[in-house]
């Protein structure tokens, strides 16, 4: 008797937290390295009487999409991009973590380091550090660093066998949880360029309007099965309207 | 509904956005000014359903788990210390500074500024001064009776007197160079300040290893590439739009629970 309003519910509560979800990616339209979420819905069966279910809607997962993002040129020496697969391994309080953001700036000690002040990982595990009196730093695709004195060290690109299992943190960095970091074959960094975010802004309003017009419609359905409950109260208990 | 604050934070990044892109076109004829560009970053995320937790007693593990973020935030609005293109003037005292550093400025306060901008003039004195009057460090100062001033590249000062057949040197113009540029703090008058995030200045004369040399009678332009900032802010006005989309959406889902009676 109640289960078609507890069906509207559960398709209803799933949608606000799609909702946040196409919230987040739109505020990080233009946030490096960020890559799109959508959500993963699935029938949830519940036997109801012998031989019969029902179908509640339940949202099972958040999927990332790991298509590359647009490059940006921005003629920023020390703004990176990684052309296909994999991330940078940058070194965190907590231990290393993965970005694909590659915005970097030089701290005081001349440190390649993050927005945040985390430094960069060479191959060895070091950070990479510019000596203050060098010229023009440069970065070969294949990730070496060098200036005028020569080569300062050479980026540590990871690659991961579920790219999906990672952790997001804040920040554009990833935890790796129980994943081993694997090294990357091919590897192309690209120098003066930062890889943009990969939410299509009209796939996401697309949705949004989706969302909110599925939501009426779970409304709607609710309302509906109010007055139906209603009038068959009012029709068995003989009340004349 | 969370999804309305999620979406003010991506308005408020966005309105950061138009403002620091609306700086670098007011500042697109400033000499020596430096274009910046703000940078997002997400914010911290809500586990509703953990990555790798168990599914089943089988021992299956959740592939993907659900993470809801909470937003953006700026992260940094920084300066790109690319080269300005030179301009000709064939002032005198126009010097530009081809390659990396800073000239050194005494500020009224005792404190050192540093500044790309060469457009310096000469006080009452006969001293090198910026616009505003503040003295170029190390002091140079013209002979009264000079006819002809000859900077070359290495900032060596030349003054031709009057009556003398030899030019004769009178200062010597240094650069200031900082293990990490982003880090000065600027300060308006196209003056940037030692900060602890830039580490402390190196000085040496032009054309030393790793500093660039000075060219006389030209000025460095900003590096403001106009086109670039226009289809930004193009980018950061839809993107400004479209989060107000989002505010419009949940208020409208909200709405139709409050309709539901």
């Amino acid at each position: 008797m109640e289960n078609p309003g507890y069906i509207a519910l559960s398709r209803q509560m799933v949608l606000r937290r799609q909702m946040d979800l196409l919230a987040n990616n739109l505020a990080n339209l233009t946030t490096p390295g960020y890559r799109g979420e959508s959500m993963l819905f699935v029938e949830h069966l519940k036997p109801t009487q012998p031989r019969e279910k029902v179908a509640f809607v339940q949202d099972l997962a958040t999927v990332r999409d790991l298509r590359a993002g647009p490059m940006s040129h921005t003629g920023n020496p020390l703004d990176l991009a990684i052309k296909g697969d994999g991330y940078f391994a940058v070194e965190t309080p907590e231990g290393e973590r993965y970005t694909r953001a590659g915005g970097f700036t030089l701290d005081p000690d001349g440190q390649i380091v993050t927005a945040k002040g985390f430094p960069l990982l060479n191959e060895g595990g070091a950070p990479i550090t510019v000596p203050p009196d060098s010229g023009a730093v440069t970065v070969a695709r294949d990730g070496t660093v060098s200036s005028d004195r020569g080569e300062l060290g050479r980026v540590r690109l990871v690659g991961f066998g579920n790219e999906q299992a990672l952790a997001k943190l804040a920040g554009g960095l990833y935890d790796a949880k129980d994943q081993e970091p694997l090294p990357l074959e091919q590897r192309d960094i690209q120098q003066g360029k930062l890889e943009g975010s990969n939410v299509a802004g009209i796939v996401e309003m697309t949705k949004l309007i989706g969302a909110v017009r599925s939501y009426q419609a779970a409304a709607n359905m609710a309302n509906q099965e109010h007055q139906r409950q209603r009038r068959a109260i009012d029709a068995l208990a003989g009340v004349r309207g | 509904m969370k999804s309305l604050d999620i979406a003010a934070t991506g308005m408020l990044a966005q309105q950061l956005n138009v403002e620091v892109i609306s700086n670098n076109i007011a500042n697109m004829n400033t000499t020596g000014y430096k274009r910046q560009r703000a940078e997002f970053q997400d914010l911290l995320y809500q586990e509703q359903r953990r990555v790798g937790s168990a599914s089943s007693e089988a021992g299956t593990i959740v592939p993907a788990g659900i993470q809801l973020g909470l937003g953006v935030q700026p992260a940094a609005v920084y300066r790109i210390a690319e080269q300005g293109a030179m301009t000709i003037t064939d002032n005198t005292y126009d010097l530009a500074i081809n390659g990396k550093g800073f000239f050194t400025v005494e500020l009224p306060s005792g404190e050192t500024g540093y500044t790309r901008s060469g457009a310096f003039q000469l006080s009452a004195d006969g001293d090198l001064v910026t616009p505003e009057g503040y003295l170029v460090q190390p002091g140079v100062t013209i002979p009264s009776d000079t006819i002809h001033v000859t900077i070359n590249a290495n900032g060596q000062v030349f003054a031709a007197i009057d009556g003398q057949v030899a030019p004769q040197q009178v200062g010597q113009i240094e650069l200031a160079t900082f293990a990490n540029e982003a880090g000065l703090r600027a300060i308006g008058n196209n003056l940037l300040l030692e900060t602890e995030a830039s580490g402390s200045a190196s000085v040496a004369t032009p054309g030393a290893d790793g500093f660039g040399s000075i060219e006389q009678g030209a000025l460095e332009a900003s590096n403001v590439n106009v086109v670039a900032e226009i289809t930004n802010m193009i980018t950061a006005q839809r993107a400004y739009e479209m989060n107000s989309k989002v505010i419009q959406a949940s208020d409208e889902m909200m709405q139709s629970v409050t309709q539901l009676r």
